[in-house]
């Protein structure tokens, strides 16, 4: 341990005495390990962002849209059959969905006052709330017995809010659609975009049956979209299962017969995004990591230089009585720290590169500890591979010889 | 070969510090095959002062490596303070030159960018000695060789001198039984070398080391107490000198230096 330590100070120096030298020679290392964990934070950042877009659909939600069918060959007209009946099957037949809830929508003017305001206007019932995991910012949800008397009530949006009533409290205000006042009943907190892009605070809602009593007539119960809970990220893609079965027996469909219904479970979608994220990852940590191959020959390269300059070093400490191993350990220490040194500048690089980035662009990228440590591991690797060699040759040595070179 | 050894060993007294038996070394290549060495025995004995002299070629050089166990021979046997050196590993070398033997070379050989110090200190370290021990010996051997106010000066803001009295404390601060000097005074003026001939006298008859001195200045070879002289691989003369040449005094006798 003693040996090491006066290896490690030797090395110091002798980097210490060729400073310009020893920072171009590590440079390769520098920009592999700034590049590796570069790399990782932006594709843990990417993964993070996907998961947490996607979270803001709601946890585990599936979606089920009608179908237009073909049959043979001709593709018949929309024909939406689709019912709140179905989504009440479901909840209560499938096993790993825990909530169903229907979903009808329109665009629509909503006017307060002098002002007025173009937005979705939605049609659904209490259970929206958890199953796309909105809170109230004000206010609270319209009531059970609101539903059944298809009352004139509402829950607006963030966006709506800011546009009709700017600064001013929205609940027990009313606003007009068409030819009907609504009382506002509640006010959502802000969401964001949804993944594809949607404004998810652009929005009022009202019971479903008001919906289709004022707003856009269809004939009762049936559905535009129906939105299901799984129960758990795991039982999801049963669910999807369960909810083809139920809906297919209800809609009496046989055997190979097209559904007229097609259910869409966001997190296939989150998984391949993740996928593709992941994917283009590993393939930059694969570039940096040939940075690193590139600079560890690079490092080779120079001790092969330093070993042939310092001969006659080599001769003398031979002379004077160092072993083999001695003279080994003085070389590969020597290449290990340079290395070191370029894989630590490389993270402080790296790190630099990940705050800049978080303050440019709002991102809140993590520090890749688990890289980190990697990557400067794999500086230390790259120093004793590439640094066995010219350790190798100065420690071969023949030290008569050695003596003798000017 | 039982009963040569045998023999051989009978023949070696505790008092010997060196024991060469019939080395001889052969340089081969692809043309000739050069006999550097061909079957010396010589034996010294603890606390003499030896100067090694020849022609270029004479083998000397090669004897020198050999002592200094930085060559093998290519036959024979030797033995150093009783121990068999001839056929040891690289590394089992590495450690007898470390603990017995001490070098002083013609180019001084110090380490460049490296402080007296630190020089000295250098065979230490490879005997795997503490810091501050390192640091008090390496001090002393400074002191003795009268450089104490020379410590922190790196070997390009040393005279030749100074220089070469650092790698005979380096060669000192092992405290080995043997010193090796390779024409120590060869890159030295005749005042200086003087100087350095007069400090190696001293530490043969103060410290009672051996000393093994190599060198083709015949003024040289007369400050020590055996003169062996080599010619074409083999000792053409051996021979004692009752009345060696005291280094101080022909310092004091040399014409003043004119200014």
């Amino acid at each position: 341990m003693k040996g090491f330590f006066n290896a490690v100070r030797l090395a110091l120096r002798a980097i210490a005495r060729a400073k310009l030298r020893a920072a171009l020679t590590v440079l390769g290392i520098l920009i592999g390990v700034a590049a590796v964990v570069i790399v990782v934070a932006l594709g843990t950042g990417t993964r993070d962002i996907i998961t947490g877009k996607f979270a803001t659909l709601g946890a585990n939600i599936i979606f089920i849209f009608p179908q237009s069918t073909q049959s043979s060959g001709a593709k018949q007209g929309t024909q939406n059959r689709m019912t709140e009946a179905d989504g009440e099957a479901i909840a209560k037949e499938a096993l790993s969905i825990s909530a169903v809830v229907p979903w009808n929508v329109a665009g629509g003017q909503v006017v307060f006052s002098d002002k007025n305001w173009p937005t979705q206007i939605m049609g659904t019932t209490r259970g929206y709330w958890d199953v796309r995991g909105f809170t109230f910012a004000k206010g609270q949800s319209w009531t059970e017995s609101d539903e059944q008397l298809k009352s004139k009530v509402c829950v607006i949006g963030e966006a709506v809010h800011e546009a009709l009533f700017g600064t001013q409290d929205a609940v027990g205000q009313y606003v007009r659609i068409g030819h009907y006042p609504y009382r506002i009943v509640g006010v959502l907190a802000k969401k964001g975009n949804s993944p594809f892009g949607e404004d998810q605070d652009d929005r009022l809602l009202m019971p479903i049956g008001s919906f289709r009593a004022r707003v856009l007539p269809m004939p009762p119960g049936r559905v535009m979209t129906l939105m299901a809970s799984a129960s758990s990220e795991l039982t999801a893609d049963r669910a999807v299962q369960q909810i083809t079965d139920i809906l297919r027996q209800r809609h009496h469909m046989q055997g190979e017969e097209d559904s007229d219904f097609v259910v869409r479970n966001p997190l296939e979608l989150r998984r391949s995004a993740e996928k593709l994220a992941n994917g283009l990852t590993a393939f930059l940590i694969v570039v940096a990591a040939i940075s690193l191959l590139v600079g560890g020959v690079g490092v080779m390269n120079i001790m092969l230089v330093s070993v042939t300059e310092r001969t006659r070093e080599i001769g003398i400490r031979m002379a004077i009585g160092a072993t083999e191993t001695d003279i080994m350990v003085q070389f590969l220490v020597e290449a290990v720290t340079l290395c070191m040194f370029g894989g630590l500048a490389g993270t402080v690089l790296g790190l630099g590169f990940i705050a800049a980035v978080n303050v440019v662009a709002d991102l809140k990228m993590a520090v890749p500890v688990p890289a980190i440590i990697a990557a400067v591991g794999t500086s230390a690797v790259i120093g004793v591979l590439f640094g066995f060699l010219p350790a190798r040759r100065a420690a071969l040595m023949d030290p008569i010889d050695a003596l003798r070179n000017e | 070969m039982v009963a040569a050894s045998t023999e051989a060993a009978s023949a070696v007294s505790p008092d010997d510090i060196m024991f060469l038996d019939g080395i001889t070394k052969d340089y081969v290549t692809e043309a000739v095959t050069v006999h550097a060495l061909r079957r010396v025995d010589i034996t010294i004995k603890r606390g003499e002062f030896v100067a090694m002299v020849g022609q270029s070629g004479s083998g000397k050089s090669t004897m020198m490596n050999i002592i200094g166990c930085l060559d093998r021979p290519t036959e024979g046997r030797y033995l150093l303070d009783g121990i068999d050196v001839t056929h040891r590993s690289n590394d089992a070398r590495a450690v007898v030159r470390n603990r017995l033997i001490g070098f002083v070379f013609q180019g001084f050989n110090l380490l460049p960018r490296t402080t007296a110090l630190e020089n000295v200190e250098l065979p230490l370290v490879y005997r795997g000695v503490s810091a501050g021990e390192r640091a008090k010996r390496a001090l002393e051997a400074l002191e003795s060789v009268g450089l104490a106010d020379r410590l922190h000066h790196t070997p390009n803001q040393l005279s030749g001198g100074q220089q070469q009295r650092v790698a005979i404390a380096r060669a000192l601060v092992t405290e080995p039984p043997l010193l090796l000097a390779d024409e120590p005074t060869g890159n030295l003026d005749t005042r200086t070398s003087y100087e350095v001939l007069g400090l190696l006298q001293e530490l043969n008859r103060k410290n009672k080391i051996t000393i093994v001195l190599v060198t083709h200045e015949p003024d040289i070879a007369a400050c020590a107490s055996r003169v062996i002289n080599m010619r074409d691989g083999r000792v053409r003369s051996d021979t004692y000198n009752e009345a060696p040449v005291d280094a101080h005094q022909a310092l004091a006798d040399l014409p003043p230096v004119e200014e």
